[in-house]
Formats: structure tokens, C-alpha cells, sequence
């Protein structure tokens, strides 16, 4: 495929962690949905432990988990694009991120990924997006963030 | 919380995820911890009627524009040419014109001087030009001569130039707007008796197209401004081709002249006509009061445009002048032929491009207006956030205009033009006289700032500045002198009044602001007056009942009262009350005049005499139950009596005045929850002659 081409999807499902990486993807994923108007859905789950019963009321009341959800709203705002947010709850981030997208038809899931080592040792990549990469029916980019100049 | 949602269960046995409500994102946005932002949906209007005057607003002045939108309203230096200039610009169309009106005063021959004396301005254009550009750079948040004249000179100095600018941005629209409709008139004379009416209709057009935004007029009006520039520096090209071809001819004089030689040429004849072409200056100090609409660097996209403006000005009016010169053109009276309609006449002939340039000129003087559209509500945002004006000048419209500095310019302008019949004879003498008080007073500041500053160059600049104030001074002084008795002295008692006006308004905002003040770190202590509530009812029913719920969450100091005019009603009043409500007083009003307003408010006043002066007044609340009507023809039927008296409790010394709404939807949902139920005695059924008046 040449470069120049940019990949053709219907709709993507953006999974918002909170962290830093995803004001960058919302703006690539508006920007790569633009020739072909795709849709796009940003989705940002709240895990849940055992303790609490699956609809407990902590993702709605919690401004944190919506603010990140606003975020994206905000850029998608700015850029005039259009992008629909959902917020979920689940037990665990990946499968909940996965099953969005595969119920929502999506042909692409883009995630970001914070730059974290394991105990200051080997990068770690994080259970959710080798849940992700491992089980997600559609195309998955992940988009990592940038090392720390330390890190180096 | 809104009802969860059931469960989704995911691709594999056990992984379920249920969707949240996010119930706040239909309006606001999280920006922070603790920030909303309110998104478009939480300022549309929720009434049928609202939505459709919403509809008809943005179709005449389009979508509202978000804050953050400001940035993309901000002009570039090609937009703002045009909208900032236009004044300037337009006025090298006939500033020519009043220095040979002038000079031939003292006879053909001195008319050879108009070349001087339009050099002499050129170089005050010069001086006025360099020290607006310094004034851009040196005060980026806009002002112009106002902020100059406020930072250097003190604040009254300040008003003294807002006044003087305020009033000729005022003027610039009439006489523009009139003079325009006045060269429509030469051509179709039946609009002549239609010229004040007319004159309004292009008024409230422009005002329209400035309500729409900055960057949207300017696109409307930038055509027009470009083609003038154009047309006039190619009839000024050509016209000095030919004189150097020599195929430049003098023309045969026009009709005018019997005022030819009655006079001496002195140094005020001179000094005179230099005044009269001074009128080319104005609009130059638009530019630095708008400096914040500028895209970014804004100071120096401003600056620049200044001198391309001022570059643009001094060609064209020296141009034409000199060709002018050559050709032999000479005065007329102010219904014949314009100098530049002469020399377009003599460069292009009768044909396209001399229609071209009539045209443009004409649109040109018309839009002259527009830089006033611009400058003004600017002038007096900055003003209000001095709070020299009332705060909503400062406010910023649905387009992100200043739409109340516009509207009420337009306001003033047809003021003007019905109060001197749209004539421009009329209204050219208390034209361009308050443009030389702020050039002075901007020039003047300058001197200071320099010397404060004492920044590299500070010396020459505070002489280039020095001079340019006791030039424009001079000015000043020769213009309010040649036209005093014309007209200029309403100039000279509007620019005080205005002055007094923003005086007295500064004066209020802080006598308030003194008396709002908070002492910094100062906590506040627990309140510790008495409580009371005072409900007027007019009956016993369900909107007094919720009244009187909510009146047992403030105290328990609780009165009623019933002011009847009917005794005969009193009496089931009382029977119903003391069945329903027995632990609150009643206390009953007769009153046989039939007033129920003002016996409220005299029992009032009787409850506060009768407080023990040594203890410190109570707050009385005063709990007014209201019936909320559906539609519009419902609210004429209900609280009537509710509205008078809250007028009346208005500014009520220690008096809290709440309105308890109940709405027929509640109404009907107890009504219904009570048919289930037998009634015990005493119930309360809301009967229509029970409802609040």
C-alpha cells in the first residue's frame, strides 16, 4: 500500500485511559477519519473490583471519568469534527473495550500507551492492550507515548 | 441517579459491562476539576416562541459564535485595511477640495499653494502616523488615544479624548450616511424628500452587517475600499504620465468662481486651508483603538496596517492634488463637480473607468461609516471596562461583536440625521473638530510616555511627538474657531456633557463597588439576626401550602396574611386555616378601600415598629405562593396581585422577597394522588377562585 494513502475505516473506537496520550489520539483519529467520514466513538471504562455490584453508581458521579470523556468532546469540538462518547463500567478495561467495539461494528480500535516501566526495569505494556491485541476482531493501533528523557 | 442500564455481556462468559448515563453532557463539558464549560444547548432558549426568534436571529445575524471562536474572528492585515481605513481613505476624496474652496478665496493664483499645504498635512499625517504606530506597539490592548491620554495624562485627560472621539466616530456615520444619500439624490432626485428615512434604512443596514461580526462585515466591505484605492491610484498613474508626456491640458473653469479673489491672501487664509484639508486625517487613530482585532502578533499587524493606511492616504491625497495642479482643476461650490471627479474626468474621459471611480468614490464615502461601526463599540467596551460606560458595552453579542456600542451608535447617528434633516451642510461643521482634541491629547501623552520610558531614541521621538501635538493643537484650535458659529459649538457642549456623563457613571460604580467591598482574608461570622416569614395568601390552597413548607425549612417564625376585601369570605378564611395549618398564625387584614397591596405593606411596617429597638432588626422574608401559568394567556390571569406586590417590596429595607412557584402539573399529580385516597376533613382542594392573584 503506498504511504501516501491513508487506511480507509467506517467507524473507530477511541479507548480513553485519562492519561496523556489521549488528547493525540483523539486528534489523529479525527484527522484519519476525515476523507473517509468515519465515525468515531471515544469510549473510557471505569473498572470495577469485586466489592461493588457492576452497576454501582461511581463512573456517573465520578468528574474525573467524565472529564475525560469531555476532553475529547472538547478537541473534536474545536477541530469540528463529531464524536460520540460512552462511558462504561466493567470488571476489567480491555474486554469491556473490545466488546464496545465489537458491538459498535467498529473496523479500527485505537489505544494509547503511557510510557511505564515495570519496576523501573522493562517497559510494560499493560493487560489492556494486550487484551486488545490479542482479541479485538478489528485493526488495533496503539499509540505509544513518548519516553521521559530520563528514560532514554 | 439516573436508572442503570442493564448489563451488556461481552464475547466471552463473564466479562459484562454496563453503559453509563452521563447525564450533564447534552449542556456542559468537564474543563477541569471542578470547571464546567456550558456547551451551546445550555444558552438555546426552551420556549417554542424563543426558538423560533432564535431561528430568525441567526438567519439575519447568524449562528452564535463560541469564545473560543474569537481567535478566528480576528482580521488579517488585507480585512482590516479595509474596515479600519475606510474613513481615512475616503476622505483623500475630498480633502483637495477644502483647501482650493480656501485658497481661491484669495484668487486664482494663490490655488498653485494647494500643493504646500497638502505637503504640510502630509507631513502631519506623517507625525500623527508614526506616533498611532508607537501608540499600537506601546499599548496592545487598544484604547488609542484615550488609553494614552488616561495613562500619561490622568483619567480625566482620558475622557476628555474618549468624549472627542466618541462624538466624531458619531458624526462620521451621519455625515457619511447623508452625504452619501445626498449624491444619490443628484442622480434620482425623487428620493430627495425620502433622505432622513433612507439615511436610517443604510444606517440599520450596516448596523446589520456589524451585528453578523467584525471579519464578516469587513468581508461585505472590503470590495468597495480596494476598488476606491485602485481606481484613484491609477487616475493619479495616468495623470502623471500625461503630465510628464506632456498630453496633460487645463481644463475650462467651472461655473463657480464669483467668490474668486475677495480676499488677501494672509497666513490665516493659509492657516485656514490647511485646516480645511485636515479633514484627511481623520479615521487615522481607528487603527490603535482597535488593536485586539487584530490576528496575532496583533500590535504589529496593526502597526503595519497603520503605515500601509497612512502610505495610502498621503499618496492619494497628495496625487490628486498634484494632478489635480497640472490639469488646472479648480474649486467648486459644494454642489458641483469634486476635485477627483475632475480629475477623473480629464485622466479617463467620460467613459467605464470614470464611471468606475464615481462609483467607488461614492461607495467609499458610504462605507466611511463602517470604521466607525468598528471603533466605536471598542472605544467604549474599554470605556465600561474602566467602568466609565455601563457594563454592557463591554459585553460581547451572540457574533462576538460589541453589539451594544454598535446598536447604540446607530441609535445616535439617526438621532443626528433627523435632527438636521440628513443635511450635509447642516452637519459638516461638528465634523472632524474632536478628531484634533485627541490627536493632541494622544501626541501630548506620547511625550510623557517617552520621557517616563526613556527608552533608546526617547528624545527625538518625544520632539517628533512634541511637534505633532502643538500641530494637531493648532489645528484643533483654527477648525473649532472657523466653525464655532456654524455648528462646532454643539460640539464643544456635547464633549463636556459626555465628559460629565462618564464621570457620574465612574463615580456611581465606585460609590457601589465601595460599599460591595469585602475586606481581604476576612472570614464571615455565622448570621445571627432573627428569622421571620411573613406569607400573604389568598386563600387556603395548594400553592400556599408548598409556600408554607418551604417557609418551615427557613424558621419557624411563620405568619400568614390575609388581606380581604370581602368580609364575608374572611370568616371561611379563617375556619379553613385553622383546620389546615393550626400551628401557624393568621393573621386578617380587613380592608374596606379594597387595596390589597398596600395594607400588606403597612402590616409590614407595623411589625417592623413594633421590633425592640435595642435588638438588631430581623430579615423578613416575605414568601409570595404563585401560580405558574402554561402559556401567555394563562400568566394574564394569575398573580397579578403577586407581581404588584413584589414591586412594591422592591429594595425593602431587611427583606428577603422569594417567590414559591406551583405548577398545574404538580396540581394535577396531587389532585390525582388525593382521588385515590378518601378525603379526610379539611383537605385541601385547589379551587380556581383559591389561586393566587
Amino acid at each position: 500500500m503506498p504511504e501516501a494513502n491513508p487506511p480507509i475505516f467506517r467507524r473507530a473506537v477511541i479507548a480513553l485511559n485519562g492519561g496523556p496520550v489521549d488528547d493525540t489520539i483523539v486528534r489523529l483519529a479525527i484527522e484519519m477519519a476525515r476523507p473517509p467520514h468515519a465515525e468515531l466513538v471515544a469510549v473510557h471504562v471505569v473498572e470495577l473490583d469485586w466489592t461493588q455490584p457492576l452497576d454501582a453508581d461511581v463512573a456517573e458521579r465520578s468528574e474525573e471519568a467524565q472529564r475525560v470523556l469531555d476532553m475529547a468532546e472538547g478537541v473534536a469540538e474545536q477541530l469540528h469534527a463529531r464524536l460520540e462518547s460512552v462511558l462504561v463500567q466493567a470488571r476489567d478495561v480491555g474486554a469491556a473495550i473490545v466488546d464496545e467495539a465489537e458491538a459498535r461494528e467498529a473496523d479500527l480500535l485505537i489505544l494509547g500507551l503511557p510510557y511505564k516501566t515495570r519496576f523501573g526495569g522493562d517497559f510494560a505494556v499493560g493487560r489492556a492492550v494486550t487484551y486488545a491485541l490479542k482479541n479485538a476482531p478489528c485493526a488495533v493501533w496503539v499509540v505509544r507515548e513518548p519516553m521521559a528523557k530520563e528514560s532514554k | 441517579m439516573t436508572p442503570p442500564r442493564p448489563p451488556l455481556h461481552g464475547r466471552k462468559l463473564g466479562d459484562r459491562r454496563v453503559v453509563v448515563n452521563r447525564p450533564h453532557s447534552a449542556f456542559f463539558r468537564y474543563a477541569g476539576p471542578g470547571v464546567m464549560v456550558a456547551k451551546a444547548a445550555a444558552s438555546a432558549p426552551t420556549t417554542a416562541l424563543g426558538r423560533r426568534l432564535a431561528r430568525v436571529r441567526a438567519f439575519v445575524f447568524g449562528k452564535p459564535l463560541s469564545s473560543a471562536q474569537e481567535i478566528d474572528e480576528r482580521l488579517t492585515k488585507k480585512l482590516a485595511l479595509p474596515i479600519f481605513s475606510s474613513d481615512a481613505i475616503s476622505s483623500s476624496a475630498y480633502a483637495t477640495d477644502e483647501i482650493l474652496r480656501v485658497l481661491v478665496l484669495a484668487g486664482l493664483a494663490w490655488m498653485t499653494w494647494s500643493i504646500w499645504v497638502a505637503a504640510a498635512i502630509a507631513l502631519m499625517l506623517t507625525v500623527v502616523s508614526v506616533s498611532y504606530r508607537q501608540v499600537c506597539r506601546g499599548y496592545p490592548s487598544g484604547g488609542g488615544a484615550y488609553v494614552v491620554a488616561r495613562e500619561n495624562l490622568g483619567p480625566n485627560f482620558g475622557l476628555i479624548a474618549a468624549a472627542a472621539l466618541m462624538v466624531d466616530y458619531v458624526m462620521t456615520v451621519a455625515v457619511s450616511s447623508a452625504s452619501a444619500l445626498a449624491n444619490l439624490a443628484t442622480a434620482f432626485s425623487a428620493i430627495a424628500p425620502y433622505k432622513v428615512e433612507l439615511g436610517a434604512l443604510v444606517i440599520i443596514a450596516v448596523t446589520a452587517a456589524n451585528l453578523r461580526g467584525v471579519r464578516e462585515s469587513g468581508n461585505i466591505f472590503a470590495i468597495p475600499t480596494y476598488l476606491f484605492v485602485g481606481m484613484a491610484l491609477l487616475a493619479i498613474g495616468v495623470g502623471i504620465m500625461n503630465t510628464i508626456t506632456g498630453a496633460a491640458h487645463h481644463l475650462s473653469p467651472p461655473p463657480f468662481a464669483e467668490q474668486a479673489g475677495t480676499q488677501v491672501f494672509t497666513v490665516l487664509l493659509l492657516l485656514k486651508a490647511f485646516a480645511g484639508g485636515s479633514v484627511a486625517l481623520t479615521g487615522v487613530e481607528a487603527i490603535a483603538n482597535g488593536v485586539p482585532a487584530f490576528k496575532p502578533p496583533e500590535a504589529k499587524n496593526a502597526a503595519n496596517t497603520l503605515i500601509i493606511m497612512a502610505l495610502l492616504l498621503g499618496v492619494i491625497f497628495i496625487g490628486l492634488t498634484f494632478v489635480g495642479l497640472q490639469y488646472g482643476v479648480q474649486a467648486t461650490t459644494a454642489q458641483g463637480p469634486t476635485v477627483l471627479g475632475q480629475v477623473g474626468n480629464a485622466v479617463f474621459g467620460n467613459g467605464f473607468l470614470f464611471l468606475m471611480l464615481q462609483i467607488s468614490a461614492a461607495a467609499i464615502l458610504f462605507l466611511a461609516c463602517n470604521t466607525s461601526f468598528n471603533a466605536f463599540p471598542r472605544l467604549a467596551a474599554i470605556l465600561a471596562q474602566d467602568e466609565c460606560m455601563p457594563r454592557q458595552f463591554a459585553f460581547r453579542g451572540d457574533r462576538l461583536a460589541f453589539s451594544w456600542g454598535i446598536v447604540v451608535l446607530a441609535a445616535v447617528a439617526i438621532v443626528m440625521l433627523y435632527a438636521f434633516d440628513a443635511s450635509v451642510d447642516a452637519l459638516i461643521p461638528l465634523y472632524s473638530v474632536g478628531v484634533f482634541i485627541c490627536f493632541t491629547l494622544s501626541q501630548a501623552g506620547m511625550v510623557i510616555h517617552w520621557r517616563k520610558e526613556r527608552s533608546s531614541g526617547w528624545a527625538w521621538r518625544s520632539i517628533v511627538n512634541g511637534f505633532g501635538a502643538v500641530l494637531t493643537g493648532v489645528v484643533f484650535v483654527v477648525v473649532a474657531y472657523e466653525k464655532f458659529f456654524t455648528g462646532a459649538w454643539m460640539v464643544l457642549i456635547f464633549i463636556p456633557a459626555l465628559i460629565a456623563m462618564m464621570m457620574f457613571i465612574r463615580h456611581q460604580y465606585a460609590a457601589s463597588a465601595r460599599s460591595l467591598e469585602m475586606k481581604p482574608g476576612a472570614a464571615v461570622p455565622q448570621p445571627h439576626r432573627h428569622n421571620r416569614v411573613v406569607i400573604p395568601i389568598s386563600g387556603v390552597n395548594r400553592a400556599v401550602v408548598q409556600a408554607l413548607n418551604v417557609a418551615r425549612s427557613i424558621t419557624t417564625d411563620i405568619r400568614a396574611v390575609y388581606v380581604s376585601a370581602d368580609p364575608s369570605r374572611s370568616d371561611a378564611v379563617r375556619e379553613m386555616w385553622a383546620q389546615t395549618v393550626p400551628d401557624v398564625p393568621l393573621v386578617l387584614v380587613e380592608s374596606p378601600y379594597r387595596a390589597l397591596i398596600a395594607p400588606v405593606v403597612a402590616y409590614l411596617d407595623v411589625l417592623d415598629r413594633s421590633w425592640p429597638d435595642e435588638q438588631e432588626a430581623p430579615i423578613t422574608f416575605v414568601l409570595i405562593p404563585e401560580y405558574v401559568a402554561r402559556s401567555w394567556w394563562e400568566r394574564m390571569l394569575y398573580n397579578q396581585a403577586a407581581k404588584q406586590l413584589r414591586a412594591a417590596l422592591l429594595g425593602r429595607a431587611h427583606t428577603v422577597v422569594i417567590n414559591v412557584p406551583y405548577r398545574r402539573d404538580e396540581a394535577r399529580a396531587a389532585a390525582a394522588a388525593a382521588a385515590e385516597q378518601p378525603h379526610p376533613a379539611g383537605t385541601l382542594v385547589a379551587a380556581d377562585d383559591d389561586l393566587p392573584r
